[in-house]
């Protein structure tokens, strides 16, 4: 026992740049597993994290202000709590350039343990002294970039009074979806302040939130307390089914991108450690001789060399724990719409990566270490590469004058077949994933410089503030930046099936719709005409063609679907028509907003800046936020990925250039007798192991390419964002990128050929 | 026993016990110490050869001893025997003498001589080895190769000697 | 002894090698001069430590001499660079070695046929000089074998098969018996005899008396310098015999 530990122990001093790479490759993996899985679990199921975590209700209304709320628990039955009520105002908050509406939520200071609380996620909750403090629900503040200690102004709905308001903390909730997908903006204050800038309660609303016993049984629980309370005292109903759904729209985008990338990773890894172990057992196969020779058996030999590499996976596994946890808050508290707090891995998860990672390295390392400790110790000390021969390609490009240590390094390169696919294979699959990294990249530059492609062809939406309409319709029209504008109205709607409201859009007009963007089908050009994306479709579970109806005010309309489109600024599930589908006792719905689509080139928060101003501050302007833009930090996850699937790679080469260069060591003084110069020695080295890496990354990069636009698409369309997304990477990046892998595999290998000016050593040992 | 004698009485004249002496000292427990009574034999025949030639001396307080010296024919055969590269059942010997004494008489060309031996082993070996080409019977190919590993020892020892002695 | 006037194949004036470890310089070779005719067969005998292999990695370009002057065939080639050296080589030179002769990841066959390629023969000449060698050494059986299957013997054999399937005009060996029992021994001599009857010009470096006497020269390397240079005289197989063969009885 003793002596196999002595034995580690000095190998691994002997081969300290080896184990590191292991200890890092594993690392690198293992984190990027954790970052994932966890980025997966805040991102496909905040609202679950969110909803234990603030104590949430599964259904939340907007009552009138006399309703009576209070009564709610013990007279409706199924119910077991309810949240507040909290009095709810509108409020507008005006930054430069940019205005939007809000909603204040008053919070008590101090809330027992069992009750709900939004999520504090920075700064700190408000306290009862906190006469100007509020606390700004996160995604909100990320959107209009407030930060905590940052002082905002905040007016009343007529701007009448202004008071200017201190951000303390920034909280999260499982009450609303995130912003902007669901507005308005949520800020938390103390009764006092809501007081200060509404004091007529007839202007507010009351929030409550109801926790049911059974949470499937959200529509008999929303119709009993309409039959409690009244319809004319229920505003607005949002179920749990539709925060939950509106949380997870887009980024699980993200975290399926990022646990697929980890789980092939992790394939990556496992192959490219197979190559090392493999690899410096083939090396040590005379070590390992003599080691038998010495009076270890075979088993022994296997154990120690498992051993050696379980110890340096563990070493890596930990590392990368440690990684993991010291990253989650860095970068996952920046990614929008994941919630920092749902993003913890589970501890299960957390074990089943860890251990998977460590068997998976264990097996990886048994094989050969059993085949290495079966070796007769004779064979061990002679351990040579397998019969090859000089093929007919060989001998004709001899025959033509090539080369000659292009053509020997070339055939070298697939003398031990398995080493060579297995080779082939750890350089192949990092390379592409990074071509598909490079496609998801491209797709997102495109989404970010062409936002009409996902429906963002507004770039300003304004809203008439204090002004009146046609001031309004002429300060844009005016405005020398404006391309087009759109009126638009938003407008709930209840859907029978699933019991609960969502927010329709009646946008442009049929005459002229918005310029929503089309995958199947076409606009409406007909009132009751509507267009849905995929995941309305998919809710409602109906198709282009078909029809749905829908309650407007007790109103029914039934809506003809005759296209299907791509949408990122409203939500998953849109419905959107003309204006004048809508009528209110003869005319077509009142406009609530225009979208603005702006010319080419003009920057949106200068033209915002400009609308406001000529208002005399009286428009509300919000800039439309480009998901892409807020996705910054999925380049700076993908360059990291790339980096580490670069460390793969190379580890792998080095393997594969390590054990050519020892086969090589026995025939460098015959090829120098037959005429070659211990430069072209070496050449024929470095050629080997390139065209291995060669056809690795041409395998990679073509295979890459062809399916990483498909696989955005895939992952487009079952989000709700439709098929026709994706884009592969430029040839141009891909064709750089292939070069710059090769070139690279080139230099990393002639580095590490060492001077063989002289006859080596080797004569002087034995065959 | 002769060849010693002589070139011990190339550096002088000596007399019987005295030559017994020198060659005790010279040879060391390499080889059996020399029986006088052979010495004195050795030299009659010698003299009766021609190759040396004695004298009485009268000494006053012992008995006479006789005093014996190098010949010019001596001195031939000497120089004869140092050119010619050794041969015969006792080679081994008789080549040993002659690098060990070739200081004494005066050729000490003690590299000559160990290359005239080896030009000698290797023209033996080279005429072995025709012989061994040109018959096919596998006894006396058996004979033949013995010969020459006995001859492949004898060249590795005249290395050996090279290395120590020039 | 070489008189002047006579093209000499191979002449070495001076050669010199001083290898300078760390701290004290070894000198390995000292001041040697060497002359080689065309078709002459010579051998370099010597205790382990005297140079020899030294000697002959400079002659064949694979060790550059600390000064001193080579000539093959009347071009001096001391101070050539690898990438001419390696030419020469490839068309002139056969080299033989103690281990290491054949490339590892090729059959036995295809390295005499990549010598010949390399040699500048074609496709078809080199298909043909590699039949042409491995029947003439018995080889033909194991052609298709990886060089690790052979025995010692064999793999020399293949050695100098490979060594001169580009038909050098010198052939340099360096203990190419060293390994071997004295059948394989036997056979490896013999093939240098037949290639040196055939007109092939030899200097191998050994301390197998049998191999240095079948020379038609052997030069003794002492201590990095030359003390003897002796032609061997014509064999006759029916001189006496030592006496050790003479039976008793």
């Amino acid at each position: 026992m003793r002596a196999i530990a002595r034995w580690i122990r000095a190998d691994l001093r002997v081969s300290t740049g080896q184990a590191l790479a292991v200890v890092a490759v594993v690392a690198g993996v293992v984190t990027a597993l954790l970052l994932s899985a966890g980025l997966l679990q805040g991102a496909t199921n905040p609202w679950q994290g969110l909803f234990t975590a603030t104590k949430g209700a599964q259904i939340w209304m907007h009552l009138t202000p006399g309703a009576g709320a209070s009564g709610l628990r013990s007279e409706v039955a199924g119910i077991q709590t309810v949240a507040g009520p909290y009095r709810a105002t509108a409020a507008t908050l005006i930054q430069p350039g940019q205005r939007t509406r809000v909603e204040l939520q008053a919070m008590p200071p101090v809330v027992p343990p069992s009750d709900y609380r939004p999520l504090r996620t920075s700064g700190r909750w408000l306290e009862s002294g906190d006469v100007m403090g509020v606390v700004l629900e996160s995604t909100f503040a990320q959107a209009v970039h407030a930060t905590v200690g940052e002082t905002l102004p905040l007016y009343n709905v007529d701007g009448t009074v202004r008071l200017r308001v201190r951000v303390i903390g920034l909280a999260e909730t499982s009450e609303q979806g995130f912003y902007p997908d669901q507005t308005p903006g949520l800020i938390w204050v103390l009764p006092s302040l809501l007081h200060r800038i509404e004091p007529d309660l007839g202007h507010t609303e009351q929030l409550v939130g109801l926790r049911i016993a059974n949470p499937d049984a959200t529509v008999p629980a929303v119709q009993e307390v309409v039959a409690q309370l009244g319809s004319s005292a229920v505003g607005t109903v949002s179920t749990w089914q539709q925060v939950e759904q509106s949380m997870a729209r887009r980024d699980p985008l993200l975290g399926l991108l990022l646990a697929l990338f980890g789980l092939v990773a992790l394939g990556a890894a496992i192959l490219a450690i197979v190559n090392v172990t493999s690899g410096r057992v083939l090396v040590q196969h005379a070590e390992l001789g003599m080691l038998q020779t010495l009076g270890f058996t075979p088993t022994q030999v296997m154990v120690m060399l498992t051993a050696e590499h379980a110890i340096l996976t563990g070493a890596g596994v930990v590392v990368g724990l440690v990684a993991a946890r010291l990253l989650t808050p860095l970068l996952l508290g920046r990614v929008p719409g994941v919630s920092a707090a749902a993003a913890t891995v589970p501890g299960g998860w957390a074990l089943v990566i860890l251990g998977g990672t460590l068997a998976a390295v264990v097996l990886a390392t048994a094989v050969p270490a059993w085949r290495a400790g079966r070796m007769w110790p004779v064979a061990a000390v002679r351990a040579v590469p397998p019969r090859g021969h000089l093929s007919r390609l060989a001998t004709t490009a001899m025959a033509a004058r090539m080369p000659p240590a292009m053509v020997l390094g070339a055939r070298a390169a697939f003398v031990r077949r398995i080493t060579a696919a297995l080779t082939i294979g750890g350089l192949a699959i990092p390379m592409l994933m990074i071509t598909i990294g490079l496609g998801f990249w491209a797709t997102l530059d495109d989404v970010q410089q062409h936002p009409a492609d996902i429906g963002l062809a507004a770039s300003l939406t304004v809203a008439p503030g204090t002004l009146p309409l046609s001031q309004v319709d002429q300060l844009i029209s005016d405005d020398p930046d404006v391309r087009a504008a759109y009126s638009g109205v938003k407008a709930v709607a209840l859907a029978p099936g699933p019991g609960s409201t969502i927010t329709t859009l009646g946008m442009g007009t049929s005459d002229r719709p918005y310029p929503f963007p089309v995958v199947q089908g076409h606009l409406y050009h007909a009132p009751e005409e509507a267009v849905a994306t995929q995941a309305l479709l998919n809710a409602f579970r109906v198709k282009v063609g078909q029809f749905v109806r829908m309650y407007f005010g007790g109103v029914p309309v039934i809506f003809h679907i005759v296209g299907r489109i791509i949408d990122s600024q409203y939500g998953g599930e849109v419905l959107a028509y003309g204006r004048d589908t809508l009528t209110y006792e003869g005319a077509p719905a009142p406009i609530g907003f225009y979208s603005v689509v702006l010319r080419p080139g003009v920057r949106p928060a200068a033209a915002a800046a400009r609308l406001l101003r000529a208002s005399g501050n009286r428009l509300d302007v919000a800039v439309v936020a480009n998901p892409a833009d807020q996705l910054g930090i999925v380049h700076a996850a993908l360059a990291a990925l790339i980096v580490v699937l670069a460390l793969i790679a190379l580890t792998s080469l080095l393997t594969a250039s390590r054990v050519g260069i020892r086969d090589h060591q026995r025939d460098v003084q015959v090829l120098r007798a037959m005429g070659l110069t211990p430069l072209q020695v070496r050449t024929a080295v470095v050629v080997r192991t390139t065209v291995l890496a060669l056809v690795a990354v041409t395998l990679g990069a073509v295979v890459g390419r062809a399916s990483s636009s498909s696989l955005i698409s895939i992952v487009s369309q079952v989000y709700g964002l439709g098929a026709g997304l994706g884009r592969p990477a430029s040839a141009s990046t891909i064709a750089a990128a292939m070069a710059l892998a090769v070139g690279g595999a080139a230099l990393a290998v002639a580095l590490t050929t060492r001077s063989q000016d002289r006859i080596p050593a080797t004569v002087a040992l034995g065959p | 026993m002769r060849m010693p004698l002589l070139a011990l009485l190339a550096k002088e004249p000596a007399h019987g016990y005295e030559l017994k002496v020198q060659l005790e000292q010279i040879f060391g427990e390499a080889y059996p110490s020399p029986n006088i009574g052979q010495i004195y034999v050795t030299l009659q025949r010698l003299e009766r050869d021609g190759l040396v030639c004695s004298q009485d001396v009268v000494q006053t307080t012992r008995p006479n001893k006789r005093v014996y010296e190098l010949t010019e024919p001596g001195r031939e055969a000497l120089l004869r025997w140092m050119d010619k590269p050794s041969e015969g059942p006792r080679v081994r010997d008789d080549f040993f003498m002659k690098l060990v004494l070739s200081q004494l008489t005066g050729t000490s060309d003690r590299l000559g001589l160990i290359n005239r031996q080896r030009r000698h082993y290797l023209g033996q070996m080279r005429n072995l080895s025709a012989l061994a080409t040109a018959t096919d019977r596998r006894i006396p190919r058996l004979l033949i190769e013995g010969a020459m590993l006995h001859l492949q020892a004898d060249l590795d020892w005249l290395q050996r000697c090279q290395e120590e002695l020039v | 002894m070489i008189t002047g006037g006579e093209r000499l194949l191979l002449r070495a004036a001076s050669l010199t090698k001083v290898f300078r470890g760390d701290g004290v310089p070894v000198p390995a070779v000292r001041s040697v001069d060497l002359a080689l005719l065309p078709g002459e067969f010579v051998a370099v005998t010597g205790p382990s430590g005297s140079g020899k292999s030294t000697l002959l990695h400079m002659l064949g370009g694979l060790e550059p001499p600390t000064s001193g002057e080579i000539w093959l065939d009347g071009r001096r080639v001391d101070g050539l660079s690898q990438a001419r050296w390696a030419v020469l080589r490839r068309r002139h030179i056969g080299f033989v070695f103690q281990f290491f002769n054949l490339v590892s990841n090729m059959t036995v066959a295809d390295n005499v046929e990549l010598a010949a390629l390399m040699g500048g023969a074609t496709r078809k000449q080199a298909r043909a000089r590699r039949t042409e060698l491995l029947s003439e050494l018995g080889l033909t059986g194991k052609a298709d074998a990886a060089p690790s299957r052979l025995s010692g013997g064999e793999q020399q054999r293949v050695a100098l098969a490979r060594a001169m399937a580009n038909r050098p005009s010198l052939l340099l060996a360096d203990e190419p018996t060293g390994n071997l029992d004295s059948a394989s021994s036997g056979a490896v001599l013999r093939l240098l005899s037949r290639a040196h009857a055939e007109g092939q010009a030899i200097l191998l470096v050994t301390h197998d008396a049998r191999v240095a006497s079948s020379a038609d020269r052997v030069i003794s390397l002492f201590d990095g310098t030359i003390v003897d240079d002796a032609t061997m005289p014509p064999a006759h197989p029916h001189l006496p015999l030592p006496d050790v063969l003479k039976l008793r009885g």
